[in-house]
């Protein structure tokens, strides 16, 4: 027997989902950058609800059903928990400033390179290939958690994910295409890296993979200019470099937007940066710090082979203190700088000693 | 034939630029941000509006303060920078923004307001004031 309903011949069309609207007349323009998640906060449709009680996975703004499932038990449902001012504009510029690895890097200057120097990137390209998993995985487990309304912001998220996919890719493409492979992996996903996974938090999370994390590697991926050997790899580099500013602006923007709404959770912030420092000062997730494996490596490539090591150290121990002085002003900026004053964070001392 | 720097150049770059989208490399795309350039006495101030350079124009110390970061070498530092695009068509590798910034403890782009934040468009808009440096080959320059 058939399935299909039977119409009879005769019948009133049932046009009364017609009547249920969201907010009616909305008129967004493009503006000069086109029709941008900015321009569309029109009405009501810009509002954001300090606390989200959406199961249902309703749109921001539709018009509600009221016997729709519970499809998600959003445990990110506080505008504080996750906002930040400029979530809006972050996601268009994701979008906008894609690249390609397979088209964008010029892929015909990798020429063969003396065995040390290979081994060396191919160590730093499995490093990163184990970072950018980590980079990946933990953002995208956030996005589901998060209560649609907060789209703006899941966005930004959701194009991380992107970000960190290509630049798992890319590492991995460069360690397969000049006569090389991957070498023993560095087992940082065991260490600080991984510990980003455990976070309970959103802002947890986000204090430690866009603050600390992410800000290290931009610093890395910045000297990729200086040690990559070839065009290919400084583009490479630069082109990371380019995004992973943009998820530490997310951090930053982040805590900035937290620090105003809720300051009673200044403490646990700081309890945050505590351990994340305490991670930069033994070295342990910081590439380019002192005991980790990926130093030697960065200190064979900035000196150009294993000959000119102790140069290739020198140069990398004056980034090292680039490093601690950037993430310091990072963590002033969003909102955070007191510790550097009041004796809490190790990282001032550890940065007057590298002098 | 334009002098650099003047403000003359810096328009001529800067029509280049917007005029042929192949100068604009992958991963260039909608910048926005303003910046200023301190180039020996003079100051230059520069406008990044989605897939163009907007303005470009001469400036002085109070406009420079309010940008998002200003980059400042000596004007010698600034000519072997230019010089080199004219030579090689781009910059090469030991003359781009980035690496002139990482040679030096302190680097050449700053904000003026000390914002870590505002500073980091630096790096987050590279690509872009590349670029621009770049378009600079094919405008026919004197270094003054
Ligand atoms: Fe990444
Ligand atoms: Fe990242």
């Amino acid at each position: 027997m058939s399935e299909a309903v039977e119409i009879p011949e005769e019948h009133d069309l049932d046009t009364s989902w017609m009547e249920n609207m969201g907010e009616w007349g909305a008129n967004a323009r493009p503006g000069k950058r086109g029709l941008t998640l900015a321009d569309i906060q029109v009405g009501s449709y810009g509002d954001l609800p300090e606390v989200s009680d959406n199961m249902t996975g309703r749109p921001r703004g539709a018009a509600v059903r009221p016997e729709a499932y519970r499809v998600g038990a959003y445990s990110v449902h506080t505008l504080s928990e996750i906002w930040l001012d400029n979530a809006e504009y972050l996601y268009e510029e994701a979008l906008q400033r894609q690249w390609s690895s397979a088209t964008d890097i010029p892929w015909h200057t990798l020429e063969p390179l003396p065995d040390d120097v290979e081994e060396a990137e191919c160590f730093l390209c499995t490093f990163f290939n184990e970072v950018e998993f980590v980079a990946g995985d933990v953002p995208a487990r956030w996005i589901a958690k998060t209560t649609p309304d907060y789209l703006e912001a899941r966005n930004v998220l959701v194009v991380q994910v992107m970000d960190e996919a290509r630049h798992m890719d890319v590492f991995r493409k460069r360690a397969l295409a000049n006569g090389g492979g991957l070498m023993r992996m560095s087992g940082a996903t065991s260490g600080f890296v991984g510990s980003i996974d455990l976070a309970r938090d959103f802002t947890e999370m986000s204090t430690r993979l866009h603050i600390s994390g992410e800000g290290a590697v931009l610093t890395m991926f910045r000297m990729g200019e200086l040690f990559g050997q070839n065009e290919a790899e400084k583009t490479m580099y630069r082109l990371c470099a380019q995004d992973e500013a943009r998820h530490v602006a997310f951090g930053v923007m982040h805590l900035r937007f937290l620090a105003a709404a809720e300051p009673e959770r200044g403490e646990e912030i700081n309890c945050y940066l505590d351990e994340a420092e305490g991670q930069l000062i033994s070295g342990q997730q910081n590439p380019a710090g002192a005991l980790a494996e990926t130093s030697e490596a960065l200190a064979v490539l900035l000196g150009g082979g294993m000959q000119h090591y102790d140069e290739g150290h020198k140069k990398l121990l004056v980034i090292r203190r680039r490093q601690l002085k950037e993430y310091m002003k990072r963590v002033m900026s969003a909102g955070f700088g007191e510790r550097f004053e009041n004796g809490r964070s190790p990282i001032p001392e550890r940065y007057a000693a590298s002098a | 034939m334009a002098v650099f720097p003047s403000k003359e150049w810096f328009e001529e770059v800067r029509e280049v630029y917007n005029s042929d989208r192949s100068l604009h490399s992958g991963g260039g795309g909608a910048c926005d941000t303003t910046a200023g350039f301190s180039i020996g006495d003079r100051r230059y101030r520069i406008e990044f509006a989605g897939l163009e350079c907007a303005e470009v124009r001469e400036s002085n110390d109070a406009e420079l303060a309010e940008t998002d970061f200003i980059i400042e070498m000596p004007i010698e530092s600034w000519k072997a920078m230019v010089r080199d695009v004219q030579e090689n068509g781009k910059a090469s590798s030991s003359q781009t923004l980035n690496s002139l910034d990482l040679g030096l403890e302190d680097g050449i782009a700053h904000s003026p307001v000390d914002d870590q934040y505002k500073q980091d468009l630096f790096y987050r808009y590279n690509q872009n004031f590349q670029d621009f440096f770049n378009a600079s080959s094919r405008v026919e320059t004197t270094l003054e």
